[in-house]
C-alpha cells in the first residue's frame, strides 16, 4: 500500500473539516442555544427560537470558515530521519519529531470516523505523559500507511546505527502471533462477569428480614423469591454490560510481532491500535479467574515501565491475549519472551490452618454485628452468617491452594487469589528490589510475606509478585536466592548484549523509570 | 547490622509527648456532665495511656532498626508490627539523598533516601543518622551505585 504516498508533504482528509466543524458545533451550539433558551417565557418563546436559530447558523459559519482554515494551514511530512507537522490558522508551531523517539504510531477510528472512511493518528514518544502530535483526521488508509512508513523508516535508522542488514519489507508487516477467534470473543465476553458479584448478591437477599419487605400479601416464606428475581436480575443487567463491553473492546483482537515490539489491533466501534517494545515488559501476568480456570482458558497481560500507549501514567498494563487456551497462552509467553512454565510450591499448611481461623473469627465478627443490630435497631436474621461456618475448611483450602511460587531458571514466578487468580511472571533481571515483611501474627505462625518488586507493578492492581505466608526461613532462602540470580541474569544480559552488538541501542529505549519523573530524554547522550 | 544514633529516640519520644498532649486535650474538650466524675479526668488517663504506649513502641522500634552495605546490595531491616527487610541492590539504585527536615535539623540528625525504579522506590529510607555519617554514606552509596552501573548497563 505504498500507493498512499505519504513521503510529500500532505494535507488532512477534507471530511474533517465537516467532522471537526461538526464536533465543534456540538459544544458551542450546546452555550448558544442554553443562553438564548435561558430565560424564554412562553409568550416570547417564538422569536426566541428564531433568534437561536440565526445565532446557529452564525456559529456553523463560523465554524466551518475556522476548520477550513485549520485544514489549509495544517500540513505533515514523513522525511527520511523526522515526522514534521506545520500547524496553526493564527499563530503557527512547526514540530519536528526525530523518528528514531517514535515509540508508538496510534490509530484510533470510531465508529462514525468509520463511516467517513477517516481515522486518528497519535504519534507517541517515549517521554511524554501525551501525544507527541495528534493528526485529526486522515483517510484511514493512509493512516496505516503512515504507521508502516513510519515504522519501516525507523527500523532503517536502526539498522544503520547498529549495522545489521534489513531483511526486507514483508518484516514489517510482523508475524501474527494471535488472532482472537468468534468462539474465544464469546467465551470472553461471556466470562466478564466477577462471580463474586453473584455469590454476594445471593447472600445479601438471603438474610433480609422478611417483614420489611413490600410484600405484605404473601406469606413471609415465599416475601423471599420476589427479591431473589430482583438479585438475579441486576446480575444478569450487570453481566449483559460486561459482555457488550468486553464485546466490543476485543472485537478483531489481533497480537502481531515486528521486529522487537509488540502491536495489536482491536475493538468493534473504536478500532484502537497500540504497540508495546519488549524491552520495555516488567512482567507477564496470567489471569484466570473461576470460570476460566474450570474450562481451562486464561488472559495473558503484560505489565511495562517507561511507555504505554493508552495511559498518561508511564507504566501499565497491556492484555496481550485476551483469552485463549492456558497452554496456548503458556506457548506464547514463552515465544515471547521465553518464560517455561512455572511449578508452583505452596505455602505450609499452618498457613491454611491460619485461614481456617480468620474465616471463622470473621463469620462470627459479622454475626456479633448483626446481632448487634437487631437487639438495638431492627430485627435481623442474625443467624445467618453462621451457617457459612462448615464452608469455612473449603474456603481456607482454596485460598491456599491457589497461592505459590516458583523460583525457576530465568524467572520467578508467585500467583494468588481463588476468585481471580493472577499468576505473575517476572525475569529476574527485571527485580528491583526485595523485600521481606511479616506482621505480628504472621511471626507467630512462622510465616512471612516475600514481595519482588519491580519497576512495572502499581500496587493497586493485583500485580505484584508477592509469595504470601510461606515459611519464614524459606522466605529468608528465596529473598537471598533471587537477589544472586539477579547479579548472575544481569551479568548474563550484558554478555549478549555486547555479542549482539545492539546493547547500545537497548540502553538508549530502556529508560529510567516513571515514578521519578525522569524523562527518557536524558538518554539522548547515550543515543548519539 | 549498623544501628541509628541513639537521639533519633528522644526525637520519637518528643513525637509521642507531642501526641499524647495532643489527644488529651481533644479529650478534654468533650462535655463532662455524666452523671458519675471519675475519679482521674479523662484527658490524662489518655495522657498516660498515649506516653506509655510512646515510650516502649520506640524502645521497640530502635531496636528494630537496622542497616548494612553489603556485597552488592543494601540491607534494612526495620518495624514492630509488620517486620520488614529490604534489599536494594547496588544496580538498581537510581539516585540518592541525604535530608534534613525542619525536626532532624533541630535534634542534629539527616536521613538518607535510597531511590530505584521500583513501584515503591521512595520507600527506602533510613532515619536517624548523623548529618556526616549520612553525607559520607550518600557519597559511598554513589561510587557503588556507580561502580556497579559500568559493569552492567541496566536500568530497569
Amino acid at each position: 500500500m505504498r500507493e498512499t504516498s505519504v513521503s510529500q508533504p500532505a494535507d488532512l482528509h477534507p471530511l474533517s473539516i465537516a467532522y471537526r466543524a461538526v464536533s465543534q458545533l456540538g459544544q458551542v451550539g450546546f452555550v448558544v442555544l442554553l443562553s438564548f433558551y435561558g430565560g424564554t417565557d412562553i409568550a416570547n418563546g417564538f422569536s426566541f427560537v428564531l433568534l437561536g436559530v440565526a445565532a446557529l447558523g452564525v456559529a456553523l459559519a463560523a465554524v466551518l470558515v475556522w476548520q477550513f482554515a485549520y485544514y489549509k494551514r495544517f500540513e505533515y511530512e514523513i522525511t527520511d530521519d523526522s515526522f514534521d507537522i506545520r500547524s496553526g490558522v493564527v499563530s503557527r508551531r512547526n514540530r519536528q519529531i526525530p523518528l528514531r523517539r517514535v515509540q508508538n504510531v496510534d490509530v484510533t477510528e470510531n465508529i462514525v470516523h468509520r463511516l467517513l472512511g477517516i481515522a486518528k493518528v497519535n504519534i507517541e514518544t517515549a517521554g511524554g505523559s501525551q501525544s507527541e502530535a495528534s493528526l485529526r483526521y486522515v483517510g484511514a488508509d493512509v493512516a496505516r500507511g503512515i504507521q508502516r512508513e513510519v515504522r519501516r523508516r525507523k527500523t532503517e535508522l536502526t539498522d544503520e546505527a547498529s549495522e545489521v542488514t534489513s531483511e526486507g519489507d514483508e518484516d514489517v508487516v510482523g508475524e501474527s502471533l494471535y488472532e482472537i477467534s468468534n468462539h474465544e470473543l464469546l467465551l470472553l465476553s461471556t466470562f466478564s462477569i466477577d462471580v463474586r458479584l453473584i455469590a454476594f448478591a445471593l447472600f445479601a437477599v438471603s438474610f433480609l428480614p422478611s417483614e420489611s419487605l413490600p410484600f405484605e400479601a404473601l406469606p413471609s416464606r415465599l416475601a423471599v423469591v420476589p427479591l431473589l428475581v430482583l438479585g438475579v436480575a441486576v446480575v444478569f443487567v450487570l453481566w449483559l454490560i460486561g459482555f457488550a463491553t468486553n464485546f466490543s473492546r476485543y472485537y478483531g483482537f489481533v497480537l502481531r510481532r515486528v521486529d522487537d515490539t509488540l502491536s495489536y489491533e482491536r475493538g468493534l466501534f473504536n478500532r484502537y491500535s497500540g504497540s508495546v517494545p519488549l524491552d520495555k515488559i516488567q512482567t507477564f501476568t496470567l489471569d484466570e479467574n473461576v470460570l476460566k480456570r474450570y474450562f481451562n482458558y486464561a488472559t495473558l497481560g503484560v505489565e511495562t515501565a517507561g511507555y504505554s500507549p493508552t495511559q498518561s501514567r508511564q507504566q501499565g498494563s497491556e492484555t496481550a491475549v485476551p483469552l485463549a487456551k492456558r497452554e496456548r497462552v503458556l506457548s506464547l509467553a514463552d515465544e515471547i519472551d521465553g518464560v517455561d512454565e512455572p511449578e508452583f510450591m505452596l505455602p505450609p499448611k499452618r498457613a491454611r490452618r491460619r485461614y481456617a481461623f480468620r474465616y471463622t473469627l470473621l463469620t462470627a465478627a459479622v454475626s456479633a454485628v448483626l446481632y448487634a443490630v437487631s437487639v438495638y435497631i431492627t430485627p435481623l436474621r442474625w443467624y445467618l452468617p453462621l451457617a457459612a461456618l462448615p464452608l469455612v475448611p473449603f474456603a481456607a483450602h482454596l485460598k491456599w491452594s491457589n497461592r505459590g511460587y516458583y523460583i525457576g531458571d530465568g524467572y520467578a514466578a508467585t500467583r494468588n487469589g481463588f476468585w481471580n487468580r493472577t499468576t505473575v511472571i517476572l525475569p529476574y533481571y527485571r527485580v528491583q528490589n526485595v523485600i521481606e515483611s511479616a506482621t505480628v501474627l504472621q511471626r507467630r505462625w512462622g510465616i512471612a510475606t516475600v514481595t519482588f518488586d519491580t519497576a512495572g507493578s502499581s500496587g493497586l492492581r493485583n500485580d505484584e509478585a508477592r509469595a504470601v505466608d510461606i515459611d519464614a526461613d524459606e522466605a529468608e532462602r528465596i529473598t537471598g536466592e533471587v537477589r544472586d540470580r539477579l547479579q548472575g541474569s544481569l551479568a548474563e544480559r550484558r554478555a549478549e548484549r555486547r555479542r549482539d552488538g545492539t546493547w547500545l541501542d537497548s540502553v538508549a529505549t530502556d529508560s529510567p523509570d516513571a515514578s521519578l519523573g525522569t524523562r527518557p530524554d536524558a538518554d539522548d547522550a547515550q543515543e548519539t | 547490622m549498623e544501628q541509628l544514633n541513639p537521639r533519633i529516640r528522644t526525637v520519637w519520644l518528643a513525637v509521642s509527648v507531642v501526641a499524647a498532649v495532643a489527644l488529651a486535650y481533644v479529650v478534654g474538650l468533650a462535655p463532662t456532665e455524666t452523671a458519675v466524675q471519675p475519679p482521674v479526668p479523662l484527658s490524662v488517663v489518655v495522657f498516660g495511656v498515649v506516653l506509655v504506649v510512646g515510650v516502649v513502641y520506640q524502645y521497640l522500634r530502635y531496636k528494630a532498626w537496622g542497616f548494612e552495605i553489603q556485597d552488592d546490595a543494601v540491607y534494612i531491616e526495620h518495624g514492630v508490627v509488620v517486620r520488614v527487610k529490604k534489599v536494594v541492590p547496588f544496580v538498581r539504585v537510581q539516585h540518592i539523598d541525604s535530608r534534613r527536615g525542619p525536626v532532624e535539623r533541630a535534634s542534629g540528625l539527616a536521613s538518607l533516601v535510597i531511590y530505584t525504579a521500583g513501584s515503591r522506590g521512595a520507600d527506602v529510607s533510613v532515619p536517624g543518622l548523623t548529618p556526616e555519617r549520612a553525607d559520607e554514606l550518600r557519597e559511598r552509596l554513589r561510587e557503588l551505585a556507580i561502580e556497579n552501573e559500568e559493569s552492567i548497563e541496566d536500568a530497569v
